[in-house]
């Protein structure tokens, strides 16, 4: 699996490098600014670009900008934004379209070495990956009338899981239960929450955060 | 520009001069006395020409006295007695006799170069340049020399004292030459005259226009008619007579115009009826624009301490410095008060100038005192901006410096201890300490981020008030509708503003109001920037302590805006701010 690394700090550019390569990814490129980035994703069209939210030179929202560029002109590529904060604004705007082949973590994220590699292969392969500060922020609202509230603490552990990207398998192996029984609650899930069900696992992603956002 | 004059100087002006306008006045009216004794002794034939001798003689006398005596200064006084006195002796060569005729005819074209003269030296009795100047003097050297050379070859018609050698067929050449160069001359003036009423400025009153029209029409009337006689075109003497009528309607213009000018200065006494009622400053600037007929009249008052002057908000102005706009400066007390920023047109109008002055110098100190209390509230205002910019940029560079440094490290310093973890050999303790060690560091990110955040929203100035306000309405702990009608960015201040105030009031919510529902609305009305913020809570939030609302309302009132906040007990609160954002 190829990766391009767009990371202002020497520090954790290396890091990444060092990570992901160890771990049998192939880095293709490690840039510090949002130009050479999409320069280089143009050239070695990597799976996944992991990009910074701040690069220079205003360290604003270039690193963003360059992720939905990315998104638009080469489809193929997955993108990985990494925020040192969790910005639902951001998260939405960047979900705008489609959750497919996009992630948005903390880089806290980055030292939970084994969740961290998942989230990569896993947007690398079409899949999500959203933070679960996003998740967990979207749930402890209070709502008047709360459909959340009729939701069992199993179910809403899997809506939890469900919101960030997991597959149904990954929330199987979290939880240690059978794929069968993740079928069993998602479907129920979607059922208290009105919402129409949905085989895939990304537009399940969008469907749900839609759903919290409201 | 125009200084006011002290009242005794223009006294002092008048009395000196007063001397020479009854002598005048009396030759004049003997002139033309004997101008009519002289034609009806020698029975002449035309009373009509006899009447319209005088009828051109008396009004420009009459004018001329009047203009004298009312501007002193103005040379345009002793010019129109001149022409009625010309005209008058012209008259004389109606006369019978060889000596008043010979005089009478060597005056025969001079009221015209008089006319010419007075044309192009009204209003102030100046010429403009020194082509006028040449134009002037072309038109008397032809109307002078020209008429006594004609006369010593032996004149036009009767004989002559200075009838030296008579040569008729050279009279009747250089007379060609004498009246077709003045009838040039007059039209050079008309064109003079066409260009100087394009460029009279907008209040300048109808009568100069007047005036100049009724000049204009009388130099096209003179020109005319000496090409006429000049060429002997039949209906001369039809035209000659037309055109004295019309040359003794311009002063009677004239006259009209002075009456008109009086009628201003009677406006200086409304004025001071107005004045009692001590106006406020922009009434003050309508009763002095009305006074002076002058529309576009602006004042600018003088604040020393500020060495500059200012307008009625106490925004600093500059006065004019080209020709399209004259400033009178108004002194009170040997102190400079302000200055009337008027028309130039109002330049010729000293007395009216000085009488507003005088009778506003009053209203006019108060209004300045007024105007200096406003720009030391605007000096203040914007000092207090400036401390609150300087204070968000040192919070900028602190977020930055946090995020750039401490956060990045402890992120890479736990991603080593990650990698450390790996590759080491199966050994609990060690991978238990490690693990203590990196979640050490994980809330030490966590509690960096909060700190880091609350310095300065770094989203805000990336992504923008929009985005940055959805974030807090996302972490909001209870659920909150936004109503986001702000399409494009706007300047940092207001988005830093604005988002204090949504983030302070959310805080509030979430702490004291005991809602269940919040709703944030952001809206463009004109130039203003509307923050509000509603819950349906408890209501009856404490406004001065705690709440953070005075330091809201102080970064609000910096830019100019204004912050409110209704809390009825039991009616949940509604904060809104109000922030300009032009």
């Amino acid at each position: 699996m190829r990766v391009a690394i767009a990371e202002d700090s020497v520090l954790l550019r290396e890091g990444l490098a060092r990570l992901l390569g160890e771990s049998g990814f192939e880095v293709v490129a490690q840039v510090e600014d949002a130009e050479e980035l999409l320069l280089k994703v143009r050239s070695y069209r990597p799976d996944v670009a992991i990009v910074d939210i701040r690069l220079p030179p205003t360290h604003n929202d270039e690193g963003l900008r360059a992720a939905l560029e990315i998104r638009e002109k080469h489809p193929s590529v997955a993108v990985l934004v990494l925020s040192q904060y969790v910005e639902l604004g951001l998260a939405l705007k960047l979900l705008a379209d489609s959750a497919e082949g996009v992630g948005y973590l903390l880089k806290d994220r980055i030292s939970d070495v084994g969740e961290f590699l998942a989230a990569v292969t896993r947007v690398a392969n079409g899949g999500s990956a959203l933070d679960p500060i996003i998740v967990s922020t979207l749930l402890s609202r209070q709502r008047a009338d709360d459909p959340l509230a009729r939701l069992t603490p199993r179910e809403r552990e899997v809506l939890e899981l469900m919101a960030s990207g997991s597959s149904n398998q990954g929330i199987a192996d979290r939880l240690v239960i059978t794929l069968r029984a993740v079928e069993k609650y998602v479907s129920s899930i979607f059922g208290k929450l009105g919402l129409p069900s949905t085989g895939n696992e990304s537009r399940r992603v969008l469907a749900v955060l839609t759903f919290l956002r409201s | 520009m125009a200084t006011a004059v002290p009242a005794e100087f223009t006294h002092a002006a008048r009395r000196r001069v007063w001397s020479p306008v009854p002598v005048a006045a009396a030759l004049a009216v003997t002139a033309a006395a004997a101008s009519l004794g002289l034609a009806l002794a020698a029975g002449s034939p035309d009373p009509v020409q006899v009447f319209l001798m005088e009828w051109v003689a008396v009004p420009y006398v009459t004018a001329g006295v009047i203009a004298w005596w009312r501007r002193p200064a103005s040379r345009l006084g002793p010019l129109m007695v001149a022409g009625g006195l010309a005209s008058a002796f012209s008259g004389w060569q109606l006369a019978a006799s060889a000596g008043p005729y010979t005089f009478g005819a060597a005056f025969d074209i001079v009221p015209a170069a008089l006319f010419l003269h007075v044309c192009l030296a009204f209003p102030d009795g100046r010429l403009r340049s020194r082509f006028e100047g040449v134009l002037v003097g072309v038109a008397y050297t032809s109307a002078v020399g020209l008429q006594l050379v004609k006369l010593a070859l032996g004149g036009v018609d009767s004989a002559n004292l200075v009838d030296v050698w008579r040569q008729p067929d050279l009279v009747a050449m250089v007379e060609d030459v004498q009246l077709l160069s003045l009838s040039a001359c007059c039209l050079v003036g008309l064109g003079v005259l066409a260009r100087r009423r394009r460029t009279l400025g907008l209040p300048r009153r109808r009568s100069i226009a007047f005036v100049i029209d009724s000049f204009a029409i009388a130099l096209v009337m003179i020109a005319a008619l000496f090409v006429m006689a000049a060429f002997d075109v039949p209906g001369f003497r039809e035209v000659q007579r037309v055109t004295l009528l019309v040359v003794g309607l311009s002063p009677i213009a004239f006259l009209l115009g002075l009456l008109d000018a009086r009628l201003a200065r009677s406006a200086v006494g409304d004025l001071i009826v107005e004045l009692g009622n001590e106006p406020g400053p922009q009434d003050l600037r309508d009763a002095l624009a009305h006074a002076l007929r002058d529309p576009s009249l602006t004042l600018a008052y003088w604040l020393p301490n500020f060495q500059t002057y200012v307008d009625v908000n106490g925004r600093p102005v500059r006065l004019p410095d080209d020709d399209t706009r004259t400033a009178t400066l108004i002194d009170r007390d040997g102190e400079h008060v302000a200055a009337l920023v008027h028309d130039p047109a109002l330049d010729d109008e000293h007395q009216l100038l000085e009488g507003v002055g005088a009778a506003a110098g009053m209203s006019l100190e108060n209004a300045r005192l007024q105007a200096e209390l406003r720009a030391r509230v605007e000096e203040l205002r914007g000092s207090r901006a400036r401390v609150i910019d300087a204070g968000q940029k040192e919070r900028q560079l602190l977020e930055r410096d946090l995020h750039d440094g401490a956060q990045q490290r402890l992120i890479a310093l736990s991603l080593r201890l990650s990698l450390l973890k790996k590759r080491l050999p199966y050994e609990p303790e060690v991978r238990q300490e490690l693990d203590a060690a990196r979640s050490e560091i994980a809330l030490s990110l966590g509690e960096l981020r909060d700190v880091a955040r609350g310095i300065h929203p770094a989203v805000l100035s990336g992504h923008g008030l929009t985005v940055a306000v959805e974030s807090l309405a996302a972490h909001a702990p209870l659920p909150v509708r936004l109503v986001i009608c702000v399409e494009d960015r706007l300047s940092e201040r207001v988005e830093v503003a604005a988002y204090y105030v949504v983030s302070e009031s959310l805080a509030n919510v979430a702490k004291h109001a005991h809602a269940s529902e919040a709703r944030v609305s952001l809206e463009r009305r004109g130039d203003y920037l509307v923050v509000e913020i509603v819950d349906d809570g408890d209501g009856g939030a404490d406004t001065e302590r705690g709440s953070g609302l005075r330091g809201l309302a102080d970064r609000v009132e910096a830019l100019g805006g204004r912050l409110r906040v209704w809390t009825p007990l039991g009616g949940g609160t509604r904060v809104q701010a109000e922030i300009p954002c032009a």
